[in-house]
């Protein structure tokens, strides 16, 4: 079988992947809760044959400085009932939601995705984060995010039990005979019983078992935990956009813990970010980012530096940052901090400089052409099994991505130009899972 | 001023009819049961009724407590806020209610899939607030048994605030989107909630702007003292048992009211809708016989058990025809407490056997007649104050949501109580109720 490209739509912030895309000419930032506005999108994707949609989502505004409430297009709606909504209004595209192990129940989960694997027809998936901000544990409770091992200790048993509950009912265990008034059959049915270091759960789930068996699994964590979480377990990761031999360094790395773990390579795509900025030559393509970074408000960048490496910074950001000797920010993220690498070997930088540098080493930019070299070369070289692509202004930048890009993979032969199967796994050329019960259930 | 016109809610809890044996009725659909195309139709048709909303009745359970409930029962449905999310985008004017346990959540997620709803809806979603009442769903989220009934309406209380405190935390015009300046939004009115309560602690700010409807509406359904209560405070609308006599609708009608009242608001604030559950003939004797097929679909089992769930005991080795005695305490039972109450109520006014029993809880949650006759019975409800709408809890689905709609709602509208068209566009216009100034507006 010919390897296939493999494309995600992403969306975080409504307005686009770069914070302020919301201010660019063709950017409609009034409508970001307007559910016309996210069909154009799904329709968008769904024209390019993208196999899935790809909700980021964090449980909090982030107000830690002022620049994030006066600049920051950060509102949206919520992925899941986004997505249902969108199921309803597309009809082959992956509607996959972020879902937070930390400040959720397996029960909720795995009865919301279910059900939207239902209504979608199998095209249901989830994107497990662990959640690692401050901001989100003070709206669940707590005043402190959960130590990182403890966060992805809780998510490994949180997958499972997620697991045990899509299994409850067997494939076959609803009969709904009305001659003989059994609805179910009782020895179709399983009651998980879990009781775990975190989560003490009954069952059975009140939803029957997913057209998927197990709808997709994306993760996206970079840190080693997230790794071993993502090897173990999942369908799918996105991973951080990096330079040619890092991301294949990355993609060799993580295709190898997912050996250790007894299972295939195919059997985990790895789909790192693609934030494209296109146009018909390259020198309006260069033109164009230029633009869309120059839109950002000073405040933001210095702002975002500032958040990055643990400190405050002045107002201005043309001022040589000194790192200050202490920060610990290790518990919020433990993929590489770079900026603060730099910055502690003595580099004389700016915010500017940095943000500018951040924004630059992120972007793939250039012509149709160009854009399609880059992606068939991660994908041929062992850096990439496909791609998630994060526009930087919405709608325009992912229109011109579908209207420009996606032809010319298409003409390349490495995505194609139809629909075929039916489910978002069956497209990730992944088996359905069988249902894994304890033991036969005797009654 | 008039009174507001007869609102009704298109209740569904078991997908093939609010009777748990419903779905073996002539005409079921049981093999649609996850099936979006089914709900929509089954929308579809209440909006052709002009009805005010959609109600999605929810539990966090499969009920295994008895094996009569795997067998006979339908155990899966779809769950609310996916599928009324799917169901706004194939509806466009019915209010969309999803039924939510103050229990087993947690006020940030819940206010922020209301707010999503509503936005998506263009102002239609609304919530109904439940405390959970089984240990069954305890038991799915962490706990041996679940709360008890005064703390888990306190902590209901608390949720409502805190929600309705997230909702606010953007004013109406927060958002100024302006490109030129690079404001996309006005700091002055963003307010961080910093709640800390006896059972949240939530900071805010909600990362979603302010609902369409402001504060989307508050169903609840609550009939215990402490039910009520929080009716009488916080509800825009409340479901109330049905089927009873004119005096008691009545009763229970003022009742909620005064404590609407006694709340500071008005009257009119807290829409009282009954249970409405109709078996529908041509002619009442048709209607009965209805009624007791449908009474036939129900295996005895299922009606014992289902009696051993209401009490919180299990009766299923005593003789069903033996006379049926039973030891009530009303506050050591923790449970729904308002139908514990009603068969101790039942037991006072005459001896039953267990069968007799069981026919006569079920019997009694259903109206059964003519279209005529029903017709003037929610007629004369609405007009003697007895109720301001009603929840249409339909027993078999689709046909009885069918023929209600073809069949009752003419009947209404010519009546005069009913309305021809829909009043507005958000679920509040619908229901007649105003929308909430946020609590930070100037």
């Amino acid at each position: 079988m010919t390897r296939r490209l493999l494309l995600g739509a992403f969306l975080f912030h409504p307005g686009g992947s770069h914070v302020s895309g919301w201010r660019h000419a063709s950017a409609e930032p009034h409508r970001h809760v307007d559910i016309e506005y996210y069909a154009r999108f799904a329709q968008t994707a769904e024209r390019g044959v993208f196999d899935t949609i790809f909700l980021a989502d964090g449980l909090y505004f982030w107000d830690r400085f002022p620049s994030g409430v006066d600049h920051y297009g950060q509102t949206r709606l919520e992925p899941l009932t986004l997505l249902s909504a969108l199921a309803a209004r597309t009809s082959r595209i992956g509607l996959a939601a972020t879902v937070s192990t930390t400040y959720n129940e397996p029960y909720h989960v795995a009865r919301a995705i279910a059900s939207l694997d239902h209504i979608s027809r199998g095209r249901a998936a989830w994107n497990l984060v662990t959640s690692r901000y401050d901001e989100e544990a003070r709206n669940f409770g707590g005043d402190d995010h959960l130590d990182h091992s403890l966060r992805y200790e809780r998510g490994a048993e949180f997958v499972d039990v997620v697991h045990q509950l899509w299994d409850s009912w067997a494939d076959d265990a609803i009969l709904a005979d009305r001659e003989s008034g059994l609805f179910a059959d009782a020895g179709g049915l399983a009651v998980a019983d879990h009781r775990g270091a975190h989560f003490t759960v009954r069952g059975p789930l009140n939803v029957s078992r997913p057209p998927q068996g197990y709808p997709v699994l994306f993760q996206a964590g970079g840190s080693d935990a997230g790794q071993e979480l993502a090897a173990a377990t999942a369908d799918a990761v996105f991973a951080r956009p990096l330079p040619l031999a890092d991301a294949q360094a990355f993609y060799a790395g993580l295709k190898a813990r997912v050996l250790a773990h007894g299972r295939a390579a195919d059997d985990v795509a790895i789909l790192p970010s693609l934030r494209p900025v296109v146009a018909e030559t390259a020198q309006d393509a260069r033109a164009l980012a230029a633009e869309i970074l120059a839109s950002t408000p000073d405040a933001l960048i210095v702002e975002d530096v500032a958040h990055s490496i643990g400190q405050t910074l002045s107002a201005n950001p043309d001022a040589l940052i000194i790192p200050a000797p202490d920060t610990d920010i290790a518990n919020e993220s433990r993929s590489p901090n770079r900026r603060l690498a730099r910055l502690r070997s003595g580099e004389r930088l700016t915010a500017r400089d940095l943000y500018a540098e951040s924004f630059w080493e992120s972007v793939t930019v250039g012509s149709p052409g160009a854009i399609a070299d880059d992606v068939q070369e991660r994908f041929e070289s062992g850096a990439a099994d496909g791609f998630v692509v994060q526009a930087l202004t919405q709608p325009l930048g992912f229109e011109a991505f579908v209207d420009l890009v996606v032809p010319e993979l298409q003409r390349r032969g490495l995505t194609r130009t139809a629909y075929e199967e039916t489910t978002l796994r069956q497209r990730l050329g992944l088996e359905r899972p069988a249902r894994r019960v304890p033991e036969p259930v005797t009654t | 001023m008039s009174r507001a016109p007869l609102v009704f809610a298109a209740g569904i809890f078991y997908p093939g009819g609010e009777h748990i044996t419903g779905w073996r009725a002539p005409g079921s659909e049981p093999h649609a049961y996850l099936d979006l195309d089914y709900y929509a139709r089954f929308a579809q048709t209440a909006e052709a009724g002009r009805f005010a909303t959609l109600f999605l009745a929810d539990e966090l359970y499969v009920w295994d407590r008895f094996r009569s409930g795997i067998d006979h029962g339908v155990n899966v449905r779809l769950e609310p806020f996916t599928l009324l999310s799917a169901l706004s985008q194939m509806t466009s004017r019915i209010g969309l209610a999803a039924t939510v346990s103050t229990t087993y959540n947690e006020p940030y997620h819940v206010a922020r899939k209301l707010a999503s709803l509503d936005h998506i809806s263009g102002g239609r979603a609304a919530w109904n607030l439940v405390t959970s009442a089984s240990d069954e769903e305890a038991r799915n989220f962490g706990r041996d048994a679940h709360l008890e009934h005064g703390l888990r309406y306190r902590r209901g209380a608390e949720f409502v605030d805190v929600v309705n405190g997230l909702w606010d935390g953007w004013e109406d015009d927060a958002f100024l989107f302006d490109k030129a300046s690079g404001y996309y939004a006005d700091r002055s009115k963003l307010h961080v909630l910093d709640h800390r309560g006896d059972h949240f602690a939530v900071r805010g700010p909600l990362n979603i702007p302010r609902p369409v409807q402001g504060h989307p509406p508050l169903f609840q359904a609550g009939a215990s003292e402490a039910g009520r209560d929080l009716a009488g405070r916080t509800a825009d609308a409340v479901f109330t048992l049905g089927g009873g006599s004119l005096e008691t609708s009545q009763g229970l009608y003022d009742d909620y009211k005064r404590r609407a009242v006694a709340a500071g608001r008005t009257a009119d604030d807290l829409r009282v809708l009954p249970w409405f559950s109709p078996i529908i003939g041509d002619t009442q004797a048709e209607a009965e016989e209805r009624f007791r097929e449908l009474a036939d679909l129900t295996p005895d089992r299922v009606q014992i058990d289902l009696l051993s769930h209401y009490l919180g005991a299990d009766l299923g080795d005593r003789d069903l025809d033996e006379p049926f005695t039973f030891e009530f305490d009303l506050d050591g039972f923790n449970q729904s407490k308002s139908g514990y109450q009603s068969i101790a109520a039942l037991l006072a006014q005459r001896p039953y056997t267990i069968r007799e029993l069981a026919w006569e809880v079920l019997r009694r949650r259903f109206t059964v007649g003519t279209p005529d006759v029903l017709a003037a019975h929610l007629v004369e409800r609405y007009e003697k104050g007895a109720a301001d709408g009603f929840i249409l809890m339909a027993p078999t689905l689709p046909d009885t949501l069918v023929r209600f709609v073809q069949d009752i709602v003419p009947r209404l509208t010519d009546a005069g109580v009913y309305p021809r068209e829909y009043a507005g566009d958000t679920l509040r216009e619908n229901l007649g109720l105003a929308r909430p100034a946020g609590r930070y507006a100037a």
